[in-house]
């Protein structure tokens, strides 16, 4: 379903075409990162800490290298000191530890040998001494007084720090007067809520081809959402130049957030210039799990003022999130986050955390997730004890344009309105819950964001059109920039073929995040389309020997009046006499991205002998701005919501005493599967973004946001337990239940 | 290094090839025989992305040593479609939009052919628990649910 | 952005001229020291509804309002 504000009527926006990356992803031809081999070609496999917090004293690679097949040995000796005021100098140490480990499974050395087999035999017989130090893993042991200092190089950002903390951000984020708007609420809710670290889990493991040649260039074959980015960060981490380094994106098997960093490409670019030969790093599972990602952990402290009537008249709120061995600025994210209701009085005050825990990463809406299953569970007790309906409680206090975020900048045109609306108009919503069920409903927010993009666009010589851009597709972004310029250019979207080129082959752009492609590098697109309409305008004007400004574009013919239209393939066939080639290229800084609202509702049962909580249905509504190719809008709904459920229900980093993780498999860390699942319906909320040329929001992060609140509520009207904690996995809700 | 000749039939076409001590079929048929449709997402069973067929029995091929496909018929995500005409389940994947970054996706084409096979009208629930072996972490299953039933339909047609 | 009062005796609007934000940030810096430094770590600005991204050059008029905000990613 799609619900649309005086829909524009459009030639191939908002239609659904088969993807044309899609033919090589369903007959096996895709080629991923682990799927490229060069010639001559070296395995590399690491070393990894066995401790949380530990000096390394020394290592003796001497036995590694004397063994078979064995080509080059790296340790942090063979990597700069990039000194810790360098902005690449976390990314650096977490690549490749120097003189300390951080945590269980920090990277300490690598092998690279002619075998997969050879490299991990050489890499075993690597000897490091460590000398333990103290080790801390959650917020509360961090932030005690006294506490163990994680990373001596973290200073608090954003303030004139004198000393190291286990603090890299401290927000304070105030409106109005909390305290006299406590006195005067007729109802004040206040819980404390915590959620366990979780992992992007992307199925592809994180992979990588590196040559390093004589000359001194390194190529770099990745699995990346963005190519520039890895360029900059691996040339920082080698100390080069970043015109030493080109990245050609590999086919991405799943990111979410998790690939917008790096890990491998410097150790294989600096193994293949030891070595003189390419070098292939592809991570285990087990790897993946203990040295990369995951989403913080959390603990967030809520409280909310009520008047009886429904109006939310205060909100403070403490957060802390646990963003491992290295700075981070998720605390003040999580803050900025709080977007939803007006809350005329607001106090926030948030911080980020390090422990002794893996770097975090992005995961879909970072920090929002945290923040919003907090406020949206005591939002919906408030409802609860009030007796007011979930989504009118909702839209008596929603966020309209005007209103100013937690940040204080005021919400341009939103559609938070328009969502709640959606769910509330829809069959679901409007439909008897099921006998022995409940219904829970919850909101997110997430900015989304421009950042620079660039575009080329060829009219090739048979009227067909290819484009370029840099942008690494994630989601089916190709298809969506096909048929932007397929409207554009009139052309059919299957004469357009869109393709991702290499950071020498395509303007700078920024990574593929913070739902940002089809918004910021669908700007370029449409720029370099529009300048080759001009372009083609003029040479038609030629060919009819009148004036340019007498020239239309219209339904992709070069229209004057007075003459036959001249389709856009005759104007291709005549480039040569008409002045070259028709190729236009345009490049961004996008400012204006819209922010993206998302309403979801969810019936569920509760299993009072097991704890186990089966989701019975569920609907996702978004607002799009506009869906450029509405199947891959669905499909992020879906995803982000499924994301979410299993956030919400399961996944959880287990941590050892030792900081070590416990369950760093598939097996036991548990994604949602199929069979636990119902179909996840979607309604795609269209309130165009008045500063993109087709309206577009992005969508690819919001989704993520609700679930966890929306579960928790329908488990509260369910079992008539608040849970607090994440994950609600079954020995957690049959605690819940046994306390009632 | 001890390695093991290794004769079966892959996608239809008869192959060998020498595989070394304790490497698995994943391996082989992705570094011995260039077939890298097949992909490794675990290495331990979980994931389902090598998902392959071994005389029409579904397997995760990371868990099958590489000499134990001796005689055996072995069916990967290259050798699903007839020529150059796509299965079904690979149409219906497209047009229902049933991938978004594809690497689970051969894993899931083949164990769906693996029960419609057996299967060619199942229930919505027998197809999540057919397919409760193989992770997407991008779709949240609904289009590859879809698609599955809506290349069922198509398949029972062809059959009548 | 965080807290940025503490350079402005509490003050959370003020009236500044400017061409520029990149002018408008040096003409808070000469004012309340400090602040231009915490404001350009921040690297975005929410410029007549738009957030910009490293926005020194946006030129801006003398009623447009300026929320400077910490720079954005996403995952």
């Amino acid at each position: 379903m799609t619900a649309t504000e005086n829909p524009p009527t459009y030639t191939w926006v908002g239609t659904r075409p088969i993807r044309h990356d899609g033919y090589d992803k369903v007959t096996g031809k895709a080629r991923f990162a682990a799927d490229l081999d060069l010639p001559g070609q070296l395995r590399a496999v690491y070393v990894r800490s066995p401790h949380a917090h530990a000096r390394i004293v020394s290592i003796n690679t001497a036995a590694a290298e004397a063994m078979p097949g064995v080509k080059a040995v790296v340790t942090g000796a063979d990597f700069p000191d990039l000194g810790a005021a360098d902005p690449e100098y976390d990314v650096s140490v977490n690549v490749m530890a120097r003189d300390t480990v951080y945590y269980h499974g920090h990277a300490v050395a690598a092998v690279a040998a002619t075998s997969r087999e050879l490299a991990a035999d050489a890499a075993a017989a690597i000897v490091v001494e460590y000398e333990e130090l103290p080790a801390v893993f959650t917020i509360d042991d961090a932030m005690a007084d006294g506490a163990p200092l994680v990373n001596e190089t973290n200073f608090t950002k954003f303030v004139k720090a004198d000393e190291p903390s286990n603090l890299s951000t401290i927000t304070n984020l105030e409106r109005g007067e909390v305290d006299d708007a406590f006195a005067a609420a007729d109802l004040v809710v206040e819980r404390e809520f915590t959620t366990a670290a979780v992992h992007q889990g992307y199925i592809e493991p994180h992979a990588c081809v590196v040559d390093t040649g004589a000359d001194g260039r390194a190529s770099v074959w990745c699995s990346s959402q963005g190519h520039f980015r890895v360029r900059s960060s691996t040339a920082a981490v080698l100390g080069w130049d970043v015109s030493r380094v080109k990245v050609t994106p590999a086919e991405i098997g799943g990111g979410f957030g998790g690939k917008t960093t790096i890990y491998i490409e410097p150790v294989a670019a600096r193994l293949s210039e030891m070595a003189g030969r390419p070098v292939k790093i592809v991570m285990t599972r087990d790897e993946v799990f203990r040295a990369t990602g995951p989403a913080p952990a959390s603990k967030v402290r809520v409280k909310v003022g009520a008047t009886n009537d429904g109006e939310l008249t205060a909100l403070e709120a403490w957060m802390a999130y646990n963003v491992g061995a290295f700075g981070n600025v998720a605390g003040l994210v999580g803050a900025m986050s709080v977007a939803s209701y007006k809350f005329p009085n607001l106090k926030l005050e948030a911080y980020s955390v390090l422990s002794n825990l893996p770097k975090s990463a992005a995961y879909r809406s970072p920090s929002a997730p945290h923040a919003a299953f907090a406020i949206e569970s005591v939002v919906d007790e408030i409802a609860q004890k009030l007796d007011i309906d979930p989504i009118e409680l909702r839209l008596k206090n929603a966020a309209v344009e005007g209103d100013v975020t937690a940040m204080g900048m005021p919400h341009p045109r939103i559609g938070f309105v328009e969502c709640l609306e959606a769910v509330r108009e829809s069959e679901h919503y409007q439909s008897p819950v099921p006998d022995g069920a409940a219904r829970g409903i919850a909101a997110g927010f997430w900015f989304n964001i421009g950042e620079q993009s660039s575009a080329t666009v060829h009219v090739n010589e048979d009227g067909t059109a290819t484009v370029i851009t840099g942008s690494p597709d994630i989601g089916g972004s190709r298809a969506s920039m096909a048929l932007m310029a397929a409207e554009e250019l009139g052309l059919d979207v299957n004469s357009i073929t869109p393709l991702v080129a290499d950071t020498e082959s395509v303007g700078f752009t920024d990574t593929t995040e913070g739902s940002r492609t089809t918004f910021a590098t669908g700007m370029a697109v449409v720029q370099a389309c529009r300048d080759l309409i001009d372009d083609m305008r003029s040479r038609a004007a030629t060919t009819l020997s009148v004036d340019v400004g007498e020239v239309i574009w219209a339904d992709g013919a070069a229209v004057a009046e007075g003459h036959d239209p001249v389709p856009l393939a005759s104007i291709a066939a005549q480039s040569k006499r008409t002045g070259g080639p028709l190729t236009a290229s345009a490049s961004l800084n996008a400012a204006g991205a819209g922010p993206s609202f998302a309403v979801h509702c969810g019936d569920l049962a509760v299993d009072e002998e097991t704890g186990h909580t089966k989701v019975l249905r569920y609907t996702a509504a978004q607002d799009a701005g506009t869906a450029i190719h509405p199947s891959y809008v669905e499909g992020q709904l879906q995803g982000g919501s499924v994301q979410g459920i299993g956030w919400a229900l399961n996944e959880e980093y287990v941590l050892n005493d030792d900081g070590s993780l416990d369950n760093a498999s598939f097996l036991d860390y548990r994604i949602p599967v199929a069979s636990d699942l119902p179909m996840i319906e979607t309604i795609i909320v269209e309130v165009p973004n008045p500063s993109h040329p087709y309206g577009v929001r992005g969508v690819g992060e919001t989704g993520i946001v609700p679930p966890m609140a929306t579960i928790a509520n329908a488990i509260s009207r369910a079992a008539g337990i608040r849970m607090t904690a994440l994950p609600m996995s079954p020995p957690h809700v049959l605690t819940a239940l046994n306390e009632r | 290094m001890n390695r093991t000749h290794v004769n079966c039939t892959v996608n239809g076409d008869d192959v060998d090839f020498l595989a070394a001590d304790g490497i698995s079929l994943l391996d082989a048929l992705r570094d011995e025989l260039g077939l890298t449709g097949s992909k490794e997402g675990c290495g331990t069973g979980d994931c389902g992305a090598c998902s392959i067929l071994i005389d029409g029995k579904l397997n995760c091929s990371c868990l099958v040593l590489a000499p134990e496909a001796e005689g055996a018929e072995i069916v990967t995500v290259e050798g699903i479609a007839d020529g150059d005409h796509l299965h079904p389940l690979q149409q219906t994947f497209l047009e229902g939009a049933a991938l978004q970054c594809g690497i689970c996706t051969p894993g899931f084409l083949v164990a769906a052919k693996a029960l419609l096979d057996t299967n060619p009208d199942p229930t919505e629930t027998e197809i999540r628990y057919a397919l409760a072996g193989n992770l997407c972490r991008c779709t949240g299953y609904d289009k590859i649910i879809r698609s599955v039933q809506e290349a069922a339909v198509q398949l029972r047609e062809v059959a009548k | 952005m965080t807290d940025h009062r503490r350079f402005t005796d509490g003050e959370a609007v003020i009236e500044v001229d400017g061409a520029t934000v990149g002018a408008v940030i040096a003409e808070l810096e000469r004012r309340y020291p400090g602040l231009g430094e915490a404001l350009t770590e921040g690297s975005s600005a929410g410029i007549n509804g738009e957030i910009h991204a490293e926005p020194e050059f946006v030129a801006v008029a003398p009623d447009t309002d300026i929320y400077f905000v910490a720079p954005l990613a996403g995952g």
